[in-house]
């Protein structure tokens, strides 16, 4: 077992290397601001930079802005939806990243504060993404005196852009020496922007990696500085693309530097109550964690090996849920011979569930850092998963590697997961071969090629293009090619809006498929996690259950990303006596503790249903964003086969008792007509089933939420949510008016 | 008898709670069990018993991040 | 090393030193805000009527602390660097002995550092600084 203690502190750049980066930057130009203090969470204050013309202004944010969009999410939303036009796509001059925290953002004393939400046009989906991250830039954000930060224009020389509030400035920088994968670039403007090395904290950097250039699915690195290590460490906006859309606009990087950080920038209203509720969580951590889940040891790979025994995990692109190779992957093994124990592993102040665990010093086999050792940051559930058993990997050292490569290469570890699984399975048909592959033997489980396919994708050569493209496009070049039959590819190619599915096995749990397949930015589990409430513990037995579900969950999910919030804090810890409480799986008493937190920076209180309102508009407003942008109705809602049933008779006859008994007790035909069945007979049968009871469930949410069978929100509801803006209506009434004649 | 409101095909006379959580697989670390709406907690586990015309309810705390 | 040392069983439960202690910290005699805790009972100590938690200087603060803000001195006794606290109170919550204090009129928790101001308000020598 590694401890912290027993962890040699990392060399960063020497004194002659920063030297030569800080002689070889321009300053192109330099914006000087006047830092607008917080109040009860909010400056009200945008910052636009234009990385084209090297510009940048700020602006007040308009309380209607305020009073419907909250913040986090919503502001990035808001801001995009103004930038943007139906013909906008990722790499358009209009598309803009913008990036938000939230009113709770930057507290102390709660765990999870510290959060980002970040949303552009994907380059996978074409419709936004939305997405969320930990590290230091958000919080910073806000005490450099901005609520949100508005990304426009294109840069045709790389460049970083630093906001110094600690000089009140913007500048737009030429950095032509700085790497361009993450591990180093973020080390290098740390170093290089810190007074000293106590300073160090007080930056954080946001960036891509070398493949995010070339890459469809490439995410940006969000940094802040381990102390103790003495090292970078990196969290990650993974999903859509945004990495991709970063590079485009030829950023390298941006830099936030604060002051200090102290408890109470944010100018609460009552930080009595805030702190009250902060210790309260810190003592439920000390008392229950290590009984419980041991966030603080393993991170959110604790349930790797449960979750399999629920036959969740998927396996071999999503084909199965469980494989013996798992037993190499429990906790125990993360925890004895991977993860560093004994640090203060949170990705924001004050979060004593710390599960940001490293593996320190792992010797990398391969690639161009092959031979050095290095600080990883893992190993993440969904890293774990699509990495590992997803591509038939069971070695925790291999998949340390790919995540590491994956995160400096500027790389969505799900997206690549669930994109090689693919590849795999295509490889495994005969889609692909040596010759098409360039010689990559994507055969399950073989890592070192999976690896040799990501550096390509990283040096933009080979078959790590076609890599690069996500599985959307996969399946058309390959159909194109005349390799692969389109059909049966958008069976078993997991990608719904051109997102591919994050790593939860929903094939048994119809509850679960609505909630990958209705989520706004495509299939990610943010929105909804319904699995156990569906499948084990039964609570959700009817199409009504389901649908309420299928509007609580989302909504009240969404509240996080409006706030600043990780949702990890709410229910991957529960206080010793949850179980008496009248719902159990809502934590009641963490739900008062963000109504407190809530209240306590804000000064006002709320409801679970203001809650729920305040997510609904901005949910709904992103609906209706993917309608205008194309991709927003029920026919963008459906999903591949393989996402709900057996694609293929191995699949079948893995549960075949299973299915076999659902064909008598659910879909109701006599045991005799099931026995005089052949497999392939059987498995048609499933299918239609399956596929009818999706379209019914859908309907029923589609009630559920206020919206016509085409899956348009109606003015009578928005009009409700105080939603009826004039551009949205724009987008809904002709809509309604088709559907209705 | 009745796990999670379904006929639990597995019943035995005499069968404990640890029984049922065992033969179900449900390792899952954080559960609340009811029997008949009434808390069970981990360390009754294993002398509680089930009878034929209970209701026994594991449910399986959230997780998802 | 440098640290309080207590003999549970010399205890009478005055709470002199926690009212010692808040005073010349907080400018309050409420033992909320005392950097020790004394409690009815002892179940270890079949001699003693009274609890006693000290800072034993452990360093559990120190370790839960992302910033590395508290650091023991030259004597072992850890100290917390005011000016680089961001008053994330998690050491207030992982304390084993649950004697750090925290006060909604200051941005940052404070803790033990063996001042020997409630071993001198002591009436029975129940508490003592121990210098080795």
């Amino acid at each position: 077992m590694i401890n912290i203690c027993n962890v040699a502190r990392y060399q960063g750049p020497t004194e002659e290397e920063l030297k030569k980066l800080r002689d070889s930057h321009v300053l192109l130009s330099s914006f000087e601001y006047e830092r607008t203090p917080l109040f009860r969470g909010y400056t009200d204050k945008i910052l636009t930079i234009d990385v084209g013309t090297k510009e940048a202004s700020v602006a007040d944010i308009p309380a209607e802005v305020k009073e419907k969009f909250i913040g986090g999410r919503g502001y990035c939303l808001r801001y995009l939806w103004d930038a943007v036009n139906p013909e906008t796509r990722w790499d358009s001059p209009e598309n803009e990243i913008v990036m938000s925290s939230g009113p709770i953002g930057g507290i102390t004393q709660y765990a999870g504060t510290g959060k980002t939400l970040i949303a552009t046009i994907s380059p996978l989906t074409d419709i936004p993404i939305d997405s969320n991250v930990g590290g230091f830039f958000g919080p910073y954000l806000k005490f450099a005196g901005f609520d949100a930060l508005e990304i426009r224009g294109k840069s045709d020389q790389d460049i970083v852009v630093v906001i110094d509030a600690t000089r009140q400035t913007v500048t737009f920088e030429e950095a032509p020496l700085e790497h361009f994968d993450a591990h180093i670039l973020c080390e290098e403007l740390t170093a290089l922007y810190a007074d000293d090395e106590n300073d160090k904290k007080n930056i954080a950097v946001v960036t891509a990696g070398s493949a995010a250039e070339y890459s469809n699915i490439a995410m940006l690195n969000f940094s802040f500085y381990d102390v103790r290590r003495g090292t970078t460490r990196i969290k990650q906006a993974g999903r859509g693309g945004i990495g991709r859309v970063f590079r485009n606009k030829g950023i390298k990087a941006l830099v936030c530097k604060v002051d200090k950080v102290k408890g109470n920038l944010n100018n609460v209203y009552d930080i009595g109550i805030i702190n009250k509720t902060g210790l309260r969580f810190h003592r439920e951590m000390v008392q229950n964690d290590a009984k419980q889940n041991d966030m603080r040891g393993v991170g959110t790979s604790y349930s790797l090996r449960t979750l399999a025994d629920y036959d969740l995990v998927p396996t071999n692109n999503f084909k199965f849920g469980d494989a013996p190779g798992i037993d190499n992957m429990t906790a125990k093994v993360l925890k004895s011979d991977w993860l560093t124990q004994g640090a203060a592993d949170g990705c924001w102040y004050g979060c004593s569930m710390a599960c940001a665990k490293a593996s320190d010093h792992f010797l990398l086999e391969t690639g161009p850092y092959k031979g050095q050792r290095v600080c990883v940051d893992g190993l993440e559930y969904e890293s774990a998963s699509g990495l590992g058993p997803n591509c038939g990997i069971y070695n925790p050292r291999d998949i340390l590697e790919i995540n590491f490569y994956c995160d400096t290469y500027g790389i969505d570890t799900i997206s690549y997961g669930t994109m090689t699984a693919f590849l795999m399975e295509c490889y495994e048909r005969g889609i692909l071969n040596k010759e098409r592959t360039g010689g990559l033997d994507l055969t399950w489980g073989n890592a070192a090629d999976d690896l040799e396919m990501l550096h390509q994708m990283s040096r933009n050569e080979g078959f790590g293009k076609i890599a690069a493209l996500g599985i959307h496009k996969q399946k058309a070049y390959f159909a194109e090619m005349g390799w692969g039959d389109l059909s049966e590819m958008n069976d078993f190619g997991m990608e719904q809006k051109g997102l591919e599915y994050s790593e939860y096995s929903a094939k048994e749990s119809l509850a679960q498929q609505g909630g990958y397949g209705l989520t706004n930015k495509g299939p990610q589990h943010d929105e909804a996690w319904l699995i156990f409430m569906d499948q084990v513990n039964n609570q959700i037995p009817t199409f009504e259950d389901k649908a309420e579900a299928l509007f609580f969950y989302p909504m009240f999910r969404t509240w996080f990303g409006l706030m600043g919030l990780c949702k990890l804090p709410w229910n991957d810890i529960v206080p010793a006596d949850n179980a008496l409480t009248d719902d159990p799986k809502m934590v009641p008493e963490h739900v008062e503790n963000y109504k407190n937190l809530y209240y306590g920076v804000t000064g006002q209180r709320i409801t679970t249903d203001d809650m729920i309102l305040q997510s609904e508009r901005v949910y709904d407003f992103q609906r209706i964003f993917n309608i205008r942008m194309g991709k927003g109705l029920r026919a963008d809602d459906a999903i591949p086969y393989r996402a709900a049933g057996p694609v293929f008779e191995e699949e079948y006859l893995s549960r075949q008792e299973r299915y076999d008994r659902q064909l008598v007790e659910i879909v109701g035909l006599t045991e005799e007509e099931v026995q005089g069945m052949s497999v392939q007979e059987k498995m048609a049968a499933t299918r239609k089933y399956r596929e009818d009871q999706y379209q019914t469930l859908i309907d029923t949410v589609y009630r559920k939420r206020g919206w016509t069978r085409n899956g348009v929100p109606t003015v009578e509801h928005l009009r409700e949510l105080g939603m009826d803006l004039p551009e949205l209506l724009a987008v809904v009434e002709p809509l309604l008016a088709a559907e209705e004649a | 008898m009745k796990l999670n409101h379904r006929e639990y095909a597995g019943f035995r006379e005499g069968m404990t709670v640890a029984d049922v959580i065992r033969e179900s697989r449900f390792t899952w670390p954080n559960l609340v069990v009811r029997l008949n709406g009434t808390v069970v907690w981990p360390e009754e586990y294993g002398n509680t018993v089930v009878g034929s015309r209970d209701n026994l309810e594991v449910i399986h705390l959230l997780a998802g991040g | 090393m440098k640290r309080l040392e207590k003999n549970e069983a010399l205890c009478i439960g005055c709470r002199s030193c926690e009212a010692a202690c808040a005073t010349a910290y907080y400018k309050t005699d409420d033992s909320a805000y005392a950097c020790i805790r004394i409690e009815d009972g002892n179940s270890e100590n079949a001699e003693a009527e009274f609890t006693i938690h000290v800072c034993n200087q452990c360093g559990k603060c120190a370790e839960v602390c992302n910033t590395c803000v508290i650091q023991p001195n030259a004597k072992g006794v850890y100290m917390i660097q005011r000016k680089e606290c961001v008053g994330c109170l998690m050491c207030v919550g992982f304390c084993p002995e649950q004697v750090m204090v925290q006060s909604d009129d200051r941005e940052e928790p404070s803790k033990c550092i063996a001042c020997g101001i409630c071993a001198n308000a002591c009436p029975t020598g129940a508490i003592y600084i121990v210098e080795d």
